[in-house]
């Protein structure tokens, strides 16, 4: 037991890792035990022996051959963080970008679907078309123009649609002025109207 | 290895020439081939070149030099293993048997140069027998004479397993040079 001991130990004892107490032990047991004496001679020889080893040399062209190969490839990517770290910036945008477009969502949401509603509820009560002759301007709700004329071709260019997307809680569409509008022909950016033989027109909604 | 990083290549040079010397021991001493040794020390110096911006500042160089010497080491052996190429054991024997023969006299002023040789050879040989885990702590600590904390970074194992690859390491190689300590003793 201790001359399996004392070998464990020869190790360390080699590297000088061993306790003081260990040291003594190991010197004491080998000045009395010539079999753990003499592996211990054959221990040291042996790390004497590949101590004693030359060192390799390198060739003397190896610097050359490693420069000349490191020119010719390309650095690994960085994994190690980089001190300017611009990504921040940059990532902070675009979460605030994000943060931004959610909160806003639901208001823009709102206001869309009411408009889908109103739009949907509006062109669903105005679905039968009133088209028809210019006469039919005289309607009740229709102000009469000025000089008593009637609308001259032209004078109703603007159509607007916006109409159905007001919702109708807000705005009273009782004084809806109609318009209907006389063809016209775009040539050479000139606007002409051709006057048709019978009327024709479409029918256009401006609401105020 | 600061001005490395930043694409100095003078720098570079001399940082290949500092530490050329070790790499190529280190790696020699592992396969016990001097040739691929050559090839793999050359290898060495590339990958601290292309991986020379993910070296950790603070961190010790040399260790850093020869965990990629290490790993390239282990790697060349197990393809050796694979490739069965290895030399057997009993050429081993033939040339501890010789290399005993030459050192029968001890006296240091009749030993030739080729008998120095031969006993470096088989010393060689003896520790490439050693098993991979058990030889590149080995050599790290008795060769290139790392410290048992130095190897245990190398090679990303606890100090106490650094310790006992080393015993065990020095063990087998006591076991196979017997014959050879034997007839060296001989008066």
């Amino acid at each position: 037991m201790k001359c399996a001991q004392a070998v464990r130990l020869f190790g360390a004892y080699w590297d000088d890792e061993t306790t003081q107490a260990e040291r003594e032990w190991v010197e004491a047991h080998l000045a009395s035990c010539a079999s753990c004496r003499q592996e211990y001679e054959a221990f040291t020889r042996t790390l004497e022996l590949v101590g004693s080893l030359p060192r390799v040399e390198p060739a003397p062209d190896l610097v050359e051959r490693v420069l000349s190969r490191a020119r010719r490839v390309a650095p690994a990517p960085d994994l190690v963080p980089a001190r300017n770290r611009r990504w921040i910036p940059v990532t902070a945008t675009a979460a605030l970008t994000l943060i931004a477009g959610l909160l806003a969502l639901p208001w823009l949401g709102v206001r869309n679907e009411a408009r889908r509603e109103t739009a949907t509820r509006v062109v669903g009560e105005r679905e039968p078309a009133r088209l028809g002759p210019v006469a039919d301007h005289s309607a009740p709700s229709l102000p009469a123009p000025a000089g008593g004329a009637p609308p001259a071709a032209g004078q109703g260019l603007v159509a607007a649609a916006g109409t159905a997307a007001v919702p109708d809680s807000l705005f009273d569409h009782s004084e809806d002025i109609e318009f209907i509008l006389d063809p016209v022909k775009l040539q050479r950016g000139r606007a002409t109207v051709t006057r048709p033989p019978a009327v024709q027109g479409e029918k256009a909604v401006i609401s105020f | 290895m600061a001005r490395v990083g930043e694409d100095d290549e003078r720098a570079f040079a001399e940082l290949v020439r500092r530490f050329q010397g070790r790499v190529m021991n280190l790696v020699s001493r592992v396969l016990n081939d001097r040739e691929c040794g050559d090839d793999i020390a050359q290898e060495v110096f590339v990958r601290v070149f292309v991986h020379r911006r993910n070296y950790r500042r603070g961190s010790k160089f040399s260790t850093w030099l020869f965990t990629i010497a290490a790993n390239l080491a282990k790697n060349e052996i197990r393809r050796r293993v694979r490739r069965r190429n290895w030399f057997s054991l009993n050429a081993l024997q033939e040339i501890l048997k010789d290399s005993a023969i030459q050192l029968a006299d001890p006296t240091e002023g009749r030993e030739s140069r080729m008998e120095r040789e031969q006993l470096q050879e088989a010393m060689g040989r003896a520790i490439a027998t050693v098993p991979e885990k058990y030889r590149l702590a080995l050599v790290l600590r008795d060769i290139d004479g790392l410290t048992y904390e130095e190897i245990a970074e190398v090679l990303g194992i606890p100090g106490g397993t650094v310790r006992s690859r080393i015993n065990r390491a020095r063990g087998m190689l006591k076991r196979k040079l017997i014959p050879l300590l034997r007839r060296e003793g001989e008066p």
